[in-house]
């Protein structure tokens, strides 16, 4: 098997950087830590979750997807090439591995999104398997693993008590990367340690029942009552994929824009006319809860949640994904209140 | 502090309706998250330490709180001074809230508004940024224009304009905010170098003369931007140059908003 000592990671990033790759990984910023570009000044950090998702780095939060130049009277359309750099999304998790099962799926759903896809098609994905997990984990309750090899190229397993990692292809583009990686992995044997323990939290089925026949309740107040309606949750969402097309000119040049956009915002169905079918935060949380609990398993037979937590560890009101379900459950063992 | 006497307050206010909403904070998983209690078998869950750092008073935005009125906030002084200054916007009255006062170790009592303006008078008239705060703007300030500058463009190209800061701030209660306004377009959207420059530095000039200083921004961005670098300089300049600051005087005028014969003129070059 091909090994590399746990503490060398730099030196593998270093070496795949050297063979083309932009390579990112879990990189420490002060009290945060982040996927960011790997450099040499970066220190990479995998015992604490990142705030972001590698979703960044295929669907970038604002991208340039059309150009005009005004030239005399008229607007003349310049080339857009989307930048798609040969990447290496190293040691992250593996949950955003199982996120990009779902973006796959959406950004190929009822239009091939060649952005998207051309950055996909650049990027070798190579998680780390989790060791530990905090109260915010919620992966196995949604069909996920803190070992999954869901959406990886290459899989690195924690062995010998945290000390050396292994590193395993599984697929043409890990081949590739195993081999650029070249003498910063060793040969040899060692023992994969045990993955995270990630207690099974929610019944997701008894979860979706619920949602499906509770579009008004009154819990939605409840459970929305904390959130203050800012777009925190759904941009470190790993599976998160609305956005905002905006025009914005500069001199002579106009760009159209695709940014991320969030369903908690108020704006975010706010019709032109006045209108806003989703007026409160209630139905705004609602929309967030359903979309990833029923809609999306509904249409294409996947999970929405990831169990990633990141919406809960970076939420400015500590609103927790995992707190929701657990209470919908509970809400679903009560008696049926039947409204006629 | 005397969590008793806190819980025992909100459980009073709650039973003889001269509050329908408490909102507090409790603990979750050794995390202090905010609490909404609607009634006082609930109360026992009400807590207070110095990691609670939400500004409750940024509740009192949602319309889904404003219809409870009256509600009871737990306030430390900095979301003390908020709600006075709320009230000298006149978005609030005495009879909209009820607070709960809390500050270092001591649980004050329950108080209106009028009460926590004569509290905040007599006992955080001298309310500081964080010693730590105040070195890094001294150490930017000693920096050169082009130092400074690689700074803030590394500490902003982190921002995704989520928003978080402006939906954890009492005073952001804009129905539209100047970011969601395209005609004409002040703001660029896009998550970039000057788009997020202008945010960032609008918000903070925009909080002149209005921001307490609570912190509850930089703690609610996900980025970890030192976004109190930019709001206490702020606060500082207003202080310095209007000698106001804001929260202490509910028949105050907004400092930017309003002109004063005594204004002084030395920033006109």
């Amino acid at each position: 098997m091909k090994l590399i000592d746990a503490s060398q990671l730099d030196a593998l990033a270093k070496t795949l950087a050297g063979a083309g790759y932009r390579v990112v990984v879990p990189a420490e910023d002060g009290d945060v830590v982040r996927y960011a570009e790997w450099s040499p000044e970066v220190t990479i950090r995998t015992d604490a979750y990142p705030v972001n998702s590698v979703k960044d780095f295929l669907f970038p939060r604002s991208e340039v997807i059309d150009r005009y130049e005004l030239v005399g009277d008229d607007f003349v359309p310049k080339e857009v090439t989307p930048e798609a750099p040969k990447t290496a999304l190293l040691a992250v998790r593996p949950c955003d591995g199982q996120a990009l099962a779902m973006l796959d799926t959406i950004f190929n759903w009822d239009f091939e999104d060649d952005l998207y896809n051309a950055r996909r098609e650049a990027t070798t994905v190579v998680p780390l398997v989790c060791t530990q997990a905090d109260a915010q984990c919620f992966c196995t309750s949604v069909g996920g693993a803190p070992d999954s090899s869901t959406g990886a190229d290459a899989l690195l397993r924690p062995a010998d008590g945290g000390a050396r990692l292994i590193l395993d292809p599984l697929t043409e583009k890990g081949e590739a990367l195993v081999e650029a990686a070249g003498d910063a992995l060793a040969e040899g044997e060692a023992e994969a340690d045990p993955p995270a323990d990630v207690p099974v939290r929610f019944d997701p089925e008894a979860v979706r029942a619920w949602l499906d026949e509770n579009f008004e309740s009154d819990l939605w107040d409840l459970l929305s009552l904390a959130c203050l309606g800012c777009g925190a949750c759904a941009y470190a969402c790993p599976t998160c994929h609305c956005f905002d097309i905006q025009d914005e000119k500069s001199g002579t040049e106009v760009v159209r824009l695709r940014n991320w956009d969030s369903c908690g915002f108020r704006l975010f169905t706010q019709h032109a006319g006045g209108h806003n079918p989703r007026p409160d935060q209630a139905a705004r949380w609602r929309n967030r809860v359903m979309h990833k609990f029923t809609y999306i398993p509904e249409r294409f037979s996947l999970p929405g949640c990831t169990g990633c937590g990141r919406c809960a560890r970076i939420c400015p009101a500590h609103v927790a994904m995992l707190d929701a379900c657990a209470r919908i459950e509970e809400e679903s063992k009560k008696a049926p209140v039947h409204e006629s | 502090m005397n969590l008793e006497q806190l819980k025992q307050d909100a459980k009073a206010a709650l039973e003889d309706g001269r509050a329908t909403l408490v909102i507090g904070f409790r603990d979750r998983a050794s995390e202090c998250v905010p609490a909404f209690v609607a009634s006082a078998d609930q109360a026992d869950a009400l807590t207070y330490d110095d990691t609670c750092i939400a500004n409750t008073a940024a509740y009192l935005r949602k319309p889904e709180v404003r219809e409870r009125r009256p509600v009871a906030l737990v306030a430390r002084p900095e979301v003390m001074r908020s709600l006075v200054l709320l009230k000298a916007e006149n978005q609030l009255t005495d009879d909209d809230v009820l607070v709960l006062a809390v500050g270092g170790d001591t649980y004050h009592g329950v108080l209106t508004l009028s009460d926590v303006e004569a509290l905040l008078n007599e006992q955080y008239a001298e309310l500081a940024p964080e010693a730590e705060t105040l070195a890094e703007i001294e150490r930017l300030e000693a920096m050169t224009a082009e130092e400074r500058a690689a700074f803030w463009a590394e500490q902003l190209a982190k921002c995704t304009r989520c928003y978080a800061c402006r939906a954890a701030c009492p005073m952001c209660y804009c129905e539209r905010c100047i970011v969601e306004r395209n005609v004409p377009q002040w703001i660029s959207t896009a998550a970039r170098e000057h788009g997020n420059y202008a945010w960032n530095v609008i918000r903070a000039f925009h909080l002149a003369g209005r921001c307490t200083e609570c912190g509850a921004c930089e703690a609610a961005c996900p980025q970890g931007i030192p976004l109190m670098l930019l709001n206490s300089l702020v606060a500082r300049e207003v202080r310095d140059t209007y000698g106001s600051r804001p929260g202490y005087d509910a028949e105050a005028e907004p400092v930017i908003g309003s002109w004063n014969k005594e204004d002084g003129e030395d920033f006109i070059r």
